[in-house]
């Protein structure tokens, strides 16, 4: 791993893999990796709670629920998928709040076993009625209603990230809204400030500022989100929102009926809520 | 008048939120008030006693000095002179956690992102200006060195609380 990292460029997450516990053959202890990955991911959890993730999924997953129940013809339940939920802090907070109604499963899918194993603990803990899961998010018994993630799509590179909505669009989810870094010029920087203020770990700050990098630009999600059977939708692209006020924004795919009860629901927030056709319009 | 009394109390208060810095990203729990509260208070116990120090050092410059009254002049007025840019920094502080508190979360993370993260790395740099303050404003040498014993004291306070009560990676979600 140390020399695939060396080979990309990348010297400094070469070195923080090198100090990682090995043992005599050279592999990593998994467990001292896998108590890594749960220290940097609540970590990264103090840096959602601060800026409010929560309150900005809700305020668009609000009204797409409330979208999806006026059109659906029945009352739920509905779930909701929380696709790479890490901790499970959106669906560990969203069921805390019960912010998105009584009728919405909360589930969080993860590849990680020992990030879901953390999140399954930490929910029962607290007695918060949600569910986690690992494994691969499309492969799950029941199907999802809306797919959402956070902080996941710029881990995708090239036709993954089209396959990753195809994917979605190919299920009976009525809807996804993936919420990422916003591609601005200020996105960097605001990450290695964020990062070395409140964070300790090396991998954490190294992977926040490596992240911000890999963000997506408004065009290139919009287009790979631009598949069969879906509307595209960006909210608050970056022609229409303060980058100070805006470190995360999503993408949205929903099924074309959807598109004019969410605006309705959103109010007078839709004006935020462009398509590709629009995009052009607002990028400058 | 003496500015010991502020400098005690700006203190203290730096040294609660330090405490709890050195407690967040360390429970990933949701509900956890008391985990905060009691986070703050660690760190307030952590600046009581390390803010000792500087106010021992200030004790030992009076001991020594021929002239005891001219010294505790000399020390009050590097004291102001310490103070004014810590207050300016603290006031800017409190705005931003104000605007993070009342404004909906558009505007707080704008309080968030222009104030309190670069403001946290800023803190080196504000006492490091306190310092420069304390000797500029006729507080000479002594307030100098009494201002740096307070800003070492005042940014040991988080690592100290951080590595006393909550350095283990895995925590119980107890408490």
């Amino acid at each position: 791993m140390v020399s695939r990292l060396l080979e990309c460029g990348d010297q400094r997450a070469a070195r923080i893999v090198a100090a990682l516990p090995t043992d005599g053959d050279g592999v990593l202890d998994p467990l001292a990796v896998d108590r890594l990955m749960i220290s940097v991911h609540t970590e990264l959890q103090r840096l959602r709670e601060e800026l409010r993730i929560d309150d900005r999924l809700v305020h668009v997953l609000g009204p797409l629920f409330a979208a999806i129940r006026a059109t659906a013809g029945h009352g739920g339940p509905f779930r909701l998928v929380d696709i790479g939920s890490g901790l499970g802090y959106l669906v560990r907070r969203l069921a805390a709040t019960r912010a998105l109604g009584p009728d919405v499963e909360l589930v969080g899918v993860d590849l990680d076993a020992a990030l879901v194993g953390e999140a399954g603990r930490l929910a029962r803990a607290e007695g918060l009625a949600c569910g986690f899961v690992h494994g691969n998010a499309f492969d799950l018994p029941e199907a999802a209603t809306v797919y959402v993630s956070t902080g996941v799509l710029h881990h995708f590179r090239g036709p993954a990230l089209a396959d990753f909505f195809r994917a979605q669009a190919a299920s009976s989810a009525l809807a996804f809204c993936h919420f990422d870094i916003a591609a601005t010029r200020l996105a960097p920087i605001g990450a290695w400030v964020f990062h070395r203020a409140r964070m300790r770990h090396p991998l954490g700050r190294h992977d926040g500022v490596a992240s911000a990098l890999r963000a997506h630009s408004d065009h290139t999600l919009l287009s790979a989100a631009e598949v069969p059977g879906i509307r595209p939708l960006l909210y608050e692209p970056r022609g229409m929102a303060n980058p100070f006020c805006t470190t995360l924004r999503p993408v949205l795919g929903i099924r074309p009926h959807l598109e004019e009860p969410l605006r309705r629901a959103l109010g007078r927030a839709s004006r935020r809520l462009v398509g590709p056709e629009q995009l052009a319009g607002t990028a400058r | 008048m003496t500015p010991a009394p502020a400098l005690a109390a700006l203190g203290l208060m730096d040294a609660a939120f330090s405490g709890f810095r050195a407690y967040a990203g360390r429970d990933a729990r949701i509900r956890k008030h008391r985990a905060i509260a009691r986070a703050a208070l660690r760190g307030l116990a952590a600046g009581a006693v390390l803010l000792l120090a500087p106010a021992i050092t200030a004790g030992g410059v009076l001991l020594i000095a021929d002239d005891r009254a001219r010294a505790y002049a000399s020390l009050a007025d590097g004291g102001i002179g310490y103070l004014v840019p810590l207050v300016v920094y603290a006031a800017v502080v409190l705005l931003s956690l104000a605007a993070y508190f009342v404004l909906p979360f558009r505007a707080s993370t704008l309080a968030v992102v222009v104030g309190l993260g670069p403001l946290t790395l800023l803190r080196p740099l504000a006492l490091g200006i306190a310092c420069l303050g304390a000797l500029v404003h006729d507080g000479g040498w002594t307030s100098l060195l009494v201002g740096a014993v307070a800003g070492v004291a005042v940014l040991c306070v988080e690592p100290l609380v951080h590595r006393r009560w909550y350095a283990e990676v895995l925590r119980p979600p107890s408490g």
